[in-house]
């Protein structure tokens, strides 16, 4: 498992930036950040539940015998990955309510990041699904397990870890696109440093702590999902 | 004594901790068919791709012609081999992989000319006649504008050979060329070692699992075990004496399992 | 839904049109900047050099691990403060190429390490110069997975050029937004940028899947 030397170094820049920070100027725009970090957090948690719910429930149903099932989730992945996430969330922000549905900014950006992801997930998890050996499947059949049993019980839980690292990239991308949720009026990490640049101007220090910010995120889930990939593969014999 | 085509002084290779190679001396006489033969990781296959220069060693000079290969004089003395003298000691020697390693976006041809063309500087035509001349050689005359995924894998190694060949090395290296064949293609490649083996025109190094086959053509057989030669004698001797236990064990393994 | 047609045909659609071709042109310019991008990172990292190769590598990552908006941002923020002075459209195309030339450098290399090694063995046993060993042999090999990959993030990039809408470049969705704000009806120039970057992806995700069949069957046999 390979840690990035600069994840560990932006880890300690960003904590020894957080003690300097009581002291020196940084104090001046660092809180605001961090409560756009707090909305940022807030709005990825969320959505990442709505995101792998939807992976999994379309992702699956892009595979079932009936066809009606596999149509809508056919329709709703490629509708959702083929628009652009900032239409995606106009949409649901100022298109929406004209068809009586009102959603809040913080219901909007959830609904929009984890329905576009949802799409992307799909069809990571399809292709985990199908790259489960076919002999499972057909052993499966041998032992007289009914079809839901066998995909609910052989098939996904091998799918699942050959899933990981694709979903943990997009969780990345996904945390990345929160940066657009200014689009439905929160103010996240990228928003407060728009409006600490303007009203403090120091671009280049409020800049490069939001980033950083970020990138420690990013970097926390790849972190994260090696870890849980080599948990759920470790008593698998790799066979090459 | 003439200097032999091929010696190891000394050789050692190691992977971390793993000794694969150690202080091996080897030799190989011009126009000698040598087959190495012993258990997997015994550092047989490392023989031939530290020769093939395909991956360094540690310690130790090996010698192709009486010129160093890993080396190189200069007037302090031996210095590592600079990539010049590499690839001009190099070009006396051809390698067959076990897993062919044909070009797959090149006809059968094109696979045989490139690199005559490229390396030896020859014309176009001149390439295509004799790359026709060694697939006709190994009976794939009529298959030279195929692409190797349209050939069976008996033919892709023929193939293979057939580039090796247009290359007009002194030395072919063979690594295992029959181990990734279904059965019923061994023959035909073995009938094209064959052939080169009784020309005694080539330096031949085989690595195979056929004992059957090592037994009938070699000239020297050799047993590695733990990177280093074990035993070594006439196929006759060796299989039908072998008088190292380690080897007793390996030979009596392989004959059971057939 | 409250839907006119006459605002739909007389304001909205050609608006929408004007619009559509900047989103087009920065799509088009951010993609060619960013293959270039994209294959110096890629030779930057693979140096032998190992202290170019090292902050080759960090940088991309870096560039990958937070967000194109707030790159446009900080350009947009920045690039003034040191006396260059851009039009906001150049900025977000420089931005949007920096990025991804982060990700296409990747593309380069999963490609070259995608042919296999008996490949680099075969050329070396054939005693192929190190030129000729990528002309011929390498690249023509590499292209195959290369060429659908890039052809996905130029998708990508046309569903990326909605944020250079965040500093006012008038692209399709800044151009929706602005109509928008000035009749206070949103659902018609909203949902069609929708439908427009949906139809474009549609058309364009089938360009590169026969694309990716027409290189396979040139290239490889």
């Amino acid at each position: 498992m390979n840690v990035r030397y600069s994840a560990i170094a932006a880890l300690i820049a960003f904590l020894l930036g957080l003690a300097v920070a009581t002291f020196s100027e940084l104090r001046i725009f660092l809180p605001a950040l961090l409560r756009g970090a707090a909305v940022t957090i807030e709005i990825s948690i969320l959505s990442a539940i709505l995101f792998f719910s939807m992976s999994f429930i379309a992702g699956i149903g892009r595979l079932n015998s009936i066809r009606p099932i596999r149509w809508i989730s056919t329709i709703y992945i490629e509708v959702f990955r083929g628009t652009s996430l900032l239409v995606i969330l106009f949409w649901f922000f100022f298109v929406l309510p004209s068809f009586g549905v009102v959603l809040s900014p913080t219901q909007a950006a959830v609904l929009g990041l984890g329905l576009n992801f949802g799409a992307y997930g799909a069809e990571v998890v399809r292709g985990a699904i199908t790259a489960v050996p076919k002999g499972q499947k057909e052993a499966s059949a041998a032992l007289n397990l009914p079809d839901w049993k066998s995909t609910l019980r052989i098939v996904i839980p091998q799918a699942i870890p050959i899933a990981i690292p694709g979903l943990s990239n997009l969780t990345i991308e996904m945390i990345k696109a929160t940066a657009l949720v200014s689009a439905v009026t929160l103010v996240d990490i990228t928003f407060a440093s728009v409006q600490q640049n303007q009203i403090h101007y120091r671009t280049l220090d409020i800049f490069i702590v939001a980033m950083v910010i970020y990138y420690c995120f990013s970097q926390l889930i790849r972190f994260g999902g090696a870890i849980l990939e080599a948990r759920m593969t470790r008593h698998l014999a790799r066979p090459h | 004594m003439t200097e032999p085509k091929i010696r190891f002084d000394k050789v050692s290779k190691r992977y971390g901790s793993l000794t694969v190679l150690d202080r091996l001396d080897f030799e190989v006489d011009e126009g000698e068919v040598v087959t190495i033969i012993g258990p997997s990781g015994s550092g047989k296959t490392t023989v031939l791709r530290v020769l093939m220069t395909l991956e360094g060693v540690q310690d130790g000079v090996i010698w192709v012609s009486g010129e160093p290969l890993n080396k190189m004089q200069s007037k302090n003395g031996m210095v590592p081999a600079n990539k010049a003298h590499i690839r001009r000691i190099r070009s006396r020697i051809g390698m067959v992989f076990q897993n062919f390693n044909l070009f797959p976006h090149m006809t059968a041809l094109d696979n045989c000319i490139e690199a005559p063309i490229q390396s030896l500087g020859l014309s176009k035509a001149e390439a295509v006649e004799r790359a026709e001349e060694l697939l006709a050689m190994v009976g794939l005359a009529e298959k030279r504008d195929q692409y190797p995924s349209q050939l069976s894998g008996g033919q892709q190694q023929r193939v293979a050979i057939a580039r090796a060949l247009a290359m007009r090395p002194e030395i072919i290296l063979f690594d295992e060329p029959t181990s990734a064949l279904d059965p019923e293609m061994v023959g035909e490649v073995l009938s094209v070692i064959r052939a080169l083996a009784a020309e005694h025109s080539y330096t031949i190094l085989l690595v195979t699992h056929q004992m059957g086959f090592a037994r009938e053509i070699s000239d020297r057989v050799c047993f590695f075990d733990g990177g280093k030669i074990v035993e070594q004698g006439l196929p006759n001797e060796l299989f039908g004496n072998p008088q190292n236990s380690r080897l007793q064990q390996f030979l009596s393994k392989v004959l059971e399992a057939r | 839904m409250d839907w006119q047609w006459d605002f739909t045909f007389e304001v909205v659609l050609p608006r929408l049109w004007e619009a559509a071709g900047i989103t087009v042109y920065a799509t088009v310019v951010s993609f060619a900047f960013a293959l270039v991008g994209g294959l110096i990172l890629m030779l930057l990292k693979m140096s032998s050099f190992k202290p170019v190769s090292f902050v080759a590598s960090e940088v991309i990552e870096f560039i990958r691990g937070t967000p194109l908006l707030i790159q446009i941002f900080f350009l947009f923020f920045v690039l003034p403060q040191v006396n260059i002075t851009l039009p906001p459209l150049t900025t977000g195309i420089l931005a949007i190429a920096i990025y991804n030339s982060a990700l296409t450098a990747e593309v380069y290399r999963a490609g070259l390490q995608a042919v296999p090694r008996g490949q680099w063995e075969a050329a070396i046993a054939l005693n192929l110069s190190t030129y000729r060993t990528f002309r011929k042999i390498i690249i023509p090999q590499s292209l195959p997975p290369i060429i659908p990959a890039l052809g996905n993030y130029l998708v990508a990039i046309f569903k990326e050029t909605p944020l250079l809408s965040f500093v006012a470049v008038g692209e399709i969705m800044h151009a929706s937004k602005l109509i928008g704000s000035e009749y206070y009806r949103f659902n018609e120039a909203v949902t069609l940028a929708g439908i427009f970057f949906l139809v474009m992806s549609l058309v364009a995700a089938a360009l590169v899947r026969a694309t990716e069949n027409y290189v396979k069957r040139s290239i490889l046999h």
